[in-house]
């Protein structure tokens, strides 16, 4: 029996400052499912990513998203965060100031919906930082401040552990990163995946996937979803590139 | 009421020669020496030979003038003298631990310690009338030496000042914890004029905070109240001098400030000012660098609400060789409230292989909100380092969306990310208590109703 959709992008539409981007996008992510979606520069990957959290720079003009059956596309990033959506940012933010077991704690207690005790954060907190290779004093730095670009990927692999949401967006978690780094951070993702929860990778290239497994790998040009597939798909863009793709959507657009 | 005669309010316009009489009636009630009458008296007849604006001095011509009492009046309690130790009622800075401390409301003395080991290594911290007959030979040295008064607030302050703090460091003693200058606004007494001076002698580490709180916050005041003080700050060669001062004074209150330091050979000053109450608070700081070595810290950090002003005026004026100055200014405004930054560096020819940086940094919350930052640079040596940077905007939207992307809801987000900006000055604070108090304030004053 197929399990029910546990996140669902149905036809959407999302502009910036007027400029139309992503074009009628649909993809559903059951449990325990982890989805590629792949494209060139350009093709609207971090427009989706952001959109699909909520950013107010980006306008959704048309669909709907869903989250465990109900709809989120009117609710504030805040608010689809604690309902269990997560993004991790391509290029997360620097906050001087907060600390980052402050905002950890804060995050924490925010997803649950009640104050976490100070022993169980401090326990579930080393537990993920042991997991990630990343020392206790890590959390004492400011948010993403003077953090490497490791660090800043790593950061947000500490997040999704602690915050354990039940639908995960990475926007190119895997640029950036050296191999020992990536090899990390991909352990933590697939320490975070299970049965009840769901994956969208968000890449440019397939390197990531040789760590983390896809059930589905999607091919995103110009806002739209022109192919999908299983894990060979991404084998084949690895070896072709996304150019046969492309080539094949300025047809089409001709064409119609 | 048995005060009613002496309380005639003394308004600008009073005859110069009934000033005089106050002036020298003040000081016998305090039982002060003859130099020091002579030294109120000598500062008197320099204020009333200035004007005081004409609104074409750059310090003056971005404050809103209207709302700053032009009046000089004694002290309502000066009468009083010192005979009385009153009760004071708490005080939202009084710290758990300190070297020592003086705490005044009104001009008189409510309390004052020394811990025995500071008492021991010869370190003072007293009322600076009773400093004045125990220590003549120090403040005859001192008291005005970092140059005449730099306006008419500042000429009349060292002539008709009620309460005022002495702190004092000999030669290589280092006062590990800080000194406290608590002061209670008494908002039933008018206006009110403090002095305060530190002396850090030679190698010497000494650290004071001054705290101003007021006995009554919502009371509803039939005029405004002028709150001046004058502080004096000398670092002699190779000395470290910290002076913190915080104030939430009633919010009619009209408050001036003149902080002045002179940073000796190798020596450094550090100065750090927060700002929550008061209508208008106009702080004027200057820091003279004139030996080699020196250097100087300026510090200030605001949280504005309603239609409140708060104005710094800074100049970092280097005339040694070598010497370092860091000013950096970070406020928060929201409402209608209102803040000016009128900061220059000036390098005399002789100010070669200076290194002086300026920062003013203003987040606005509101529409209604401003800022006007003015970074100044006068540079007449060849061989220096300067940077300058001023901004004025709304919190960092992209900030703001991290933090949402996490659960955190828009308001704690702001706030978190409000916090975070202010806290570079906050954490900077050498006391701990001290920060923790600032960190309160910064909460209320962001929000009043204490909603978080």
């Amino acid at each position: 029996m197929t399990p029910p959709p546990l996140f669902e992008i149905d036809a959407l539409q999302v502009a910036v400052e007027d400029k139309q981007i992503v074009n009628g996008l649909s993809l559903t992510l059951r449990p325990g499912e982890v989805h590629a979606i792949m494209g060139p520069n350009g093709s609207g990957k971090s427009t989706l990513a952001n959109a699909l959290m909520g950013h107010p720079r980006y306008t959704v003009n048309g669909g709907d998203i869903r989250l465990a059956g109900e709809s989120v596309i009117e609710l504030a990033p805040d608010e689809r965060a604690r309902a269990g959506l997560f993004l991790a940012f391509q290029y997360p933010t620097d906050i001087p100031g907060v600390s980052m077991i402050n905002f950890l704690r804060r995050a924490m207690t925010a997803r649950r919906g009640e104050e976490i005790p100070v022993r169980e954060f401090r326990q579930v907190l080393n537990q993920v930082l042991g997991r990630l290779q990343m020392d206790e004093q890590f959390v004492r730095r400011y948010v993403n401040d003077g953090f490497s670009g490791g660090e800043k990927k790593r950061a947000e692999i500490l997040q999704l552990g602690l915050l354990q949401p039940l639908v995960a967006v990475m926007d190119e978690t895997d640029s950036g990163l050296d191999i020992d780094a990536l090899r990390i951070v991909s352990e933590g993702i697939n320490t975070f995946h299970s049965d009840d929860n769901a994956i969208l990778l968000i890449t440019h290239y397939q390197r990531i996937l040789r760590y983390v497994q896809p059930d589905h790998v999607h091919v995103l040009i110009d806002g739209r979803i022109v192919e999908s597939g299983d894990a060979s798909l991404a084998e084949r863009l690895e070896r072709g590139g996304y150019e046969p793709f492309m080539e094949r959507t300025r047809e089409r657009a001709l064409s119609s | 009421m048995i005060q009613a005669a002496l309380d005639a309010p003394v308004a600008a316009e009073t005859k110069p020669d009934d000033l005089r009489a106050q002036v020298s009636s003040l000081s016998r009630s305090k039982g002060e020496p003859d130099w020091l009458l002579a030294f109120r008296l000598a500062n008197l007849e320099h204020a009333l030979g200035m004007e005081w604006w004409t609104g074409q001095e750059e310090s003056w011509r971005r404050t809103p003038r209207e709302r700053l009492p032009r009046r000089a009046r004694v002290g309502r309690i000066a009468a009083l003298g010192n005979s009385a130790e009153i009760t004071a009622p708490p005080h939202v800075f009084a710290p758990h631990a300190h070297a020592g401390l003086v705490h005044q409301i009104d001009g008189r003395v409510a309390s004052s310690d020394l811990a025995a080991r500071a008492a021991a290594d010869g370190v003072i911290i007293q009322p600076l009338s009773v400093a004045a007959r125990q220590h003549p030979g120090l403040l005859q040295e001192w008291l005005g030496a970092v140059g005449p008064p730099l306006d008419r607030y500042d000429a009349f302050g060292r002539a008709l000042w009620t309460q005022g703090v002495f702190v004092y460091a000999p030669r290589g003693v280092v006062v590990d914890e800080s000194l406290f200058y608590l002061v209670t606004q008494d908002v039933s007494q008018g206006d009110h004029w403090h002095y305060t001076l530190i002396v850090a002698e030679r190698e010497s580490q000494v650290s004071l905070i001054d705290a101003g709180d007021a006995n009554d916050r919502s009371a509803v005041l039939d005029e405004s109240p002028l709150i001046h003080a004058s502080v004096e700050l000398i670092a002699q060669d190779g000395a470290h001098l910290q002076f913190a001062s915080v104030q939430r004074w009633h919010r009619q209150t009209a408050a001036i400030s003149t902080t002045r330091g002179r940073v000796g050979r190798d020596a450094s000053i550090r100065v750090t000012t927060a700002a929550f109450g008061a209508d208008l608070d106009k702080q004027r700081i200057d820091m003279d660098m004139s030996q080699s070595g020196g250097f100087a810290e300026i510090r200030g950090l605001f949280v504005g609400d309603g239609k409140q002003h708060i104005e710094h005026v800074t100049t970092q004026h280097h005339k040694g060789v070598g010497a370092t100055s860091d000013l950096l200014i970070r406020g928060v405004l929201t409402d209608d409230s209102q803040a000016v930054q009128y900061g220059l560096i000036r390098i005399e020819p002789e100010g070669q292989k200076t290194n002086a940086h300026q920062t003013m940094r203003n987040l606005l919350l509101d529409d209604g909100a401003g800022a006007d930052p003015i970074p100044m640079l006068e540079i007449e040596a060849d061989d220096v380092k300067c940077s300058h940077a001023a901004a004025v905007g709304p919190v960092d939207p992209d900030q703001l969306f991290y933090l949402q992307a996490r659960g955190i809801p828009p308001r704690v987000a702001e706030r978190m990310v409000v916090r975070g900006f202010l806290s570079e000055i906050a954490d900077g604070v050498a006391d701990e208590h001290m920060r923790e108090v600032i960190d309160e304030l910064v909460e209320i004053q962001l929000d009043p109703k204490g909603v978080s």
